[in-house]
């Protein structure tokens, strides 16, 4: 009787699979949850951290805040933000900050607060201090409330989440991750990134891909919409004119 | 059960907008308005993004209309000259307002427009009406006879040139008044989402002077004009029209119009002027408040293309 052991010079890895890699939006859909597995090979049982990202397309939006001018609230002039993806989960087995330091947290961008979201028209590069080319934002010391905004309003939109327990070992070296797409998850690309932490560094790291498309009427619709716009306008008013007229020939009859 | 919208990206509850459609519908067809200053606003509370909700209504009001229309044209209560002259300007009117809609939405302040609009026409109109239909429910019970009907028109509606008759109306004057009406109202109709029918139908009764018995008519016979080109216009340039929304609306819409018609003659007309002043009393303020009270999230978030 020998089981397979491996050699102990064998780098840890991680290893991950998807329950579903294509989301199919019809129109009965409602948001999605998609379930993670993986497992981590590791001879040396160090005490590991998995992290999972999870990051839909990335879209520029706006962001205006809104100023009192004459008793009533106006929106100020928005600032476009880039850099932002449309979904992003970050679920990890404890707080990230427990799990690795900011700066290499900062570099993988995990987590909502390392979230590479910047704007760029609002920038400029300036000498200060003697250093040249520091970047200087124009929305100035207040950079920070516009872009802990951006995350704030898409947290509410359930498009951002972080959760600190949502990697659980269901078992030895083996673990699950759920993710869960709201009914407003943008269309597109998405990715799963998955991450084995140990001593505060990434030893291993695998890539998941993970499509959100419109399918059969829904899409068959949106393109229409979109490739043929002045068409599908006549389309739908004369829809509306049919509908109205049968309804009062209808009616009528009675 | 619910359904995803195609344009609008999000999901709704599909019996919940029948039934909204048809409580909407049907006063639309009471009152002879198109209803799309009640259903805009609700669209947005249930969480249509407002570009969609504004385009996708003018679809619904287009066909609200058309239900209702077509009996008050077997009645001969359209004045479809007048009308037409109102839907020119009407077109003119939609084709501007799509464009400044557009530029709004670039520069932010798209809601905010959205919002002054409604309290300002929608609290005058409905103060105005309410109180003209409310002195005149009184006078009606005190057993007095009714104001008569000053017959002096405003020297200004005969003044200007291109003096046109309009029999069925019983008026002839210059279309310039009316060219411009419209114009404003195809202006509104692109921004608010609403058919106009409540600028219309006041300002056919008490600046044109027409007969109340073809303003209703007269007035949803120009909406399906000014709505259906909004609509076209909307789905060209902005890609904004949700077919899958406005059917839901419509189905129910179409048939309470129907209803709506039936029960309108069985009140009075000022009492129902009296109603329909409460409710756009009440929608005008319910939009326009909330710009005065500190708001609880002071960013707001839009897509990047407006």
């Amino acid at each position: 009787m020998s089981t397979y052991a491996p050699p102990p010079d064998t780098p840890p890895a991680v290893s991950a699979a998807l329950t579903t890699a294509n989301v199919q939006v019809t129109s009965s859909f409602r948001g999605a949850r998609i379930v993670l597995y993986g497992a981590v090979f590791d001879p040396t049982l160090k005490p590991s951290d998995v992290v999972v990202i999870v990051r839909g397309p990335d879209a520029p939006l706006r962001l205006a805040r809104k100023t009192r001018i004459a008793g009533i609230w106006v929106n100020s002039k928005p600032v476009v933000f880039e850099g932002a993806p449309g979904f992003y989960m970050a679920a990890s087995t404890r707080p990230l900050g427990e799990i690795a330091s900011f700066s290499t947290l900062r570099r993988l961008g995990a987590g909502v607060d390392h979230l590479r979201i910047n704007a760029p028209l609002e920038q400029r590069t300036e000498t200060r201090y003697g250093v040249r080319d520091v970047v200087v934002s124009r929305l100035g010391p207040d950079y920070l409330d516009w872009r802990r905004a951006v995350v704030r309003l898409k947290e509410k939109a359930g498009l951002y989440a972080a959760d600190d327990d949502g990697v659980a070992f269901v078992d030895r070296g083996l673990f699950k991750a759920e993710i869960d797409l709201p009914a407003g998850a943008p269309i597109g690309a998405y990715s799963a990134e998955i991450f084995l932490f140990q001593d505060g560094q990434p030893v291993s790291r695998r890539m998941r891909g993970l499509t959100v498309e419109k399918v059969g009427l829904e899409r068959a619709l949106y393109v229409f919409a979109n490739n043929r716009p002045w068409l599908y306008g006549l389309a739908s008013v004369v829809i509306a004119l049919g509908a109205g007229w049968l309804a009062s020939v209808a009616f009528r009859r009675n | 059960m619910d359904l995803y919208l195609p344009i609008a990206e999000v999901s709704v509850n599909a019996p919940l907008l029948v039934a909204l459609g048809a409580a909407v519908g049907f006063i639309s067809g009471l009152f002879g308005i198109g209803g799309g200053f009640l259903m805009t606003p609700v669209l947005v509370f249930l969480g249509i993004p407002p570009a969609v909700a504004v385009a996708s209504e003018a679809n619904h009001v287009a066909a609200s209309s058309t239900s209702s229309v077509i009996s008050y044209t077997r009645r001969k209560a359209v004045d479809f000259r007048m009308g037409g002259v109102l839907a020119a300007g009407g077109v003119m009117g939609a084709f501007l307002g799509v464009e400044v809609f557009r530029w709004l939405r670039l520069l932010g302040q798209a809601d905010l427009v959205v919002s002054l609009s409604y309290l300002i026409f929608l609290g005058v109109i409905g103060a105005l009406m309410l109180s003209e239909s409310l002195s005149s429910i009184l006078r009606r019970r005190r057993g007095e006879a009714p104001k008569p009907r000053r017959d002096r028109r405003p020297p200004w509606l005969y003044g200007l040139p291109f003096k046109v008759r309009f029999p069925r109306s019983r008026l002839y004057i210059s279309v310039i008044p009316p060219v411009l009406l419209g114009v404003f109202v195809g202006v509104l109709s692109a921004i608010m989402g609403v058919g106009g029918g409540f600028v219309l139908v006041p300002a056919m009764v008490y600046i044109l002077r027409m007969p109340a018995g073809v303003v209703v008519g007269t007035s949803l016979f120009q909406i399906i004009i000014t709505t259906s080109l909004t609509s076209v216009l909307q789905a060209g340039r902005n890609q904004t029209v949700d077919i899958v929304l406005a059917t839901l609306l419509l189905v129910g819409g179409v048939l309470g119009a129907q209803v709506g018609a039936r029960a309108s003659s069985r009140f009075r007309a000022e009492e129902l002027r009296a109603v329909l002043a409460l409710i756009v009393l009440a929608v005008g303020l319910r939009m326009g408040l909330g710009l005065f009270f500190n708001p609880s999230e002071p960013f707001e978030l839009m897509a990047a293309n407006g």
